[in-house]
């Protein structure tokens, strides 16, 4: 859920900005250090952006009869990594406002905020979770991808409401509008993600175990289980 | 893409990314400082005007380029429109027109129109290749311009396989049905995972029996006048911007 550009007061702008630079400082650094230990992840991370920002384009069937396009949020953070995610989705989001004007540069950093941080940590903390709780497999995932699709769309809500809060309600009201406006559309799609990802990691692990392996995304034990 | 089309094919497409890019940024700023939602309508509609006069993209290809982001600024400004009270007379919460924040989101819708014109300018008239040159030239960190160079790169490669494999999945059947749509882009997404590891491999292999030590360098275009585009550039931005801040 991307806010438009233009759409939000300079300051927030520029507070969302310098919220995102941190993590996305971070990722480039842990990044970094990969390229130097493992040369060949420098196009794999460059592939990898360019199969979130495909992945974007793509209509998802949602289960209300609509559809929209997956966010890969959960896929990516579970694939290749919260922390290179940050620096991905800067770059994937920056594409979309450039190339599909989906998005904007001025609200760069909030998009960024919402999609390429509080996403993919959640998924990545949930998945984590998921399996020391012993949790099986591919709950483990659909917790994990439509949870943070949800964690994204209440950030972007609660963005949304700092920047317009109600004249009668304050934040808490505006909040509920943004969240209960879109909430019609997202927690289906919330689902659907959730459902898709599942597919897709059932997909890798029955026909490219040996990948996700080399990903550390599952374990020799894991896929003998 | 319609966006990279354009850009590859409008009038300014030799003229140089920092002018443009500045033009773009001073629309942005202008924008900003509109006091009025009239200037900020101003604003977008000289911006629009350069787009589509002066560089030349069809009003037609433009419209549709925008129209996508239109129907979202409005469901934007639809969302603020309404105001949601806690306790109203019947004790639950209920929806209501907030007309006293009308001006307030005039204002908002506008700016932000003004702001989408001023992005479409730079997008339509200058391919993503010399918009990542001119992040170079602002001292972007190297990691990230690399995945940008890559991302844009293998974007189409992906994009031409995702259409190919829904072709085949479609002529199957693959979407007739909402579980079955969901098995096939399952699949096609697990397919296109795999093509990620893969095609990284390749392309790590080639950038090896080439002598690749590290970050990608790529030769930069040259553009002919770039500081009088600048000059120019600077100067229709600058009057740009004493247009939002004089007029009320």
């Amino acid at each position: 859920m991307h806010i438009m550009e233009g759409f939000l007061p300079v300051q927030h702008a520029i507070g969302w900005s310098v919220a995102s630079s941190p993590f996305v400082a971070y990722g480039l650094h842990s990044i970094n250090k990969r390229f130097r230990e493992q040369p060949e992840q420098r196009m794999l991370l460059g592939v990898a952006a360019a199969f979130t920002f495909v992945l974007s384009a793509l209509k998802l069937p949602s289960v209300t009869g609509s559809c929209s396009h997956p966010t890969g949020t959960g896929l990516g953070a579970i694939l290749f990594g919260p922390t290179a995610m940050a620096p991905i989705g800067a770059v994937v989001l920056m594409f979309q406002a450039i190339l599909l004007a989906h998005g904007g540069l001025t609200t760069l950093g909030a998009n960024i905020f919402s999609m390429a941080i509080v996403g993919p940590f959640a998924a990545a903390a949930i998945y984590r979770l998921a399996r020391t709780a012993r949790l099986p497999f591919g709950f483990s995932i659909f917790l994990a991808a439509s949870l943070a699709d949800l964690l994204t769309y209440i950030t972007t809500s609660a963005q949304l409401a700092l920047a317009f809060p109600d004249p009668s309600g304050g934040f808490a009201a505006s909040f509920a509008k943004f969240a209960g406006v879109f909430a019609f559309t997202q927690i289906p799609l919330a689902i659907s993600e959730g459902l898709l990802t599942v597919v897709v990691m059932n997909s890798l692990v029955r026909f490219n175990a040996r990948e996700l392996q080399q990903m550390k995304v599952t374990t020799a034990q894991e896929l003998k289980a | 893409m319609l966006t990279e089309q354009s850009a590859y094919t409008n009038r300014w497409r030799k003229v140089s990314p920092v002018a443009k890019g500045f033009f773009s940024l001073c629309g942005t700023i202008a924008a900003f400082a509109a006091g009025s939602p009239r200037t900020a309508l101003l604003i977008a509609l000289i911006l629009a005007a350069a787009t589509i006069r002066g560089a030349g993209i069809p009003p037609l290809r433009y419209l549709r380029v925008a129209a996508p982001a239109l129907l979202f600024l409005a469901a934007s400004c639809l969302s603020l429109v309404f105001s949601l009270d806690f306790g109203g007379t019947t004790g639950g919460a209920a929806l209501y027109p907030a007309v006293a924040e009308f001006p307030r989101i005039a204002q908002v819708c506008c700016r932000s129109l003004a702001c989408l014109t001023a992005l479409l300018f730079l997008s339509l008239t200058t391919p993503l290749p010399d918009i990542i040159t001119l992040l170079r030239h602002c001292k972007l960190p190297d990691t990230l311009l690399d995945l940008m160079v890559l991302c844009y790169r293998t974007l189409f490669v992906l994009s031409e396989a995702v259409h190919e494999t829904i072709t085949a999945q479609s002529a199957r059947l693959g979407y007739a049905s909402f579980r079955l749509s969901l098995r096939s882009l399952g699949s096609l997404l697990a397919n296109l995972t795999v093509q990620v590891w893969q095609r990284s491999q390749a392309l790590h292999l080639a950038a090896l029996a080439r002598n690749n030590d590290g970050a990608l360098r790529f030769l930069e275009s040259s553009h002919a006048n770039a500081s009088k585009s600048i000059s120019i550039a600077a100067g229709a931005g600058a009057v740009m911007i004493a247009l939002a801040v004089a007029l009320p």
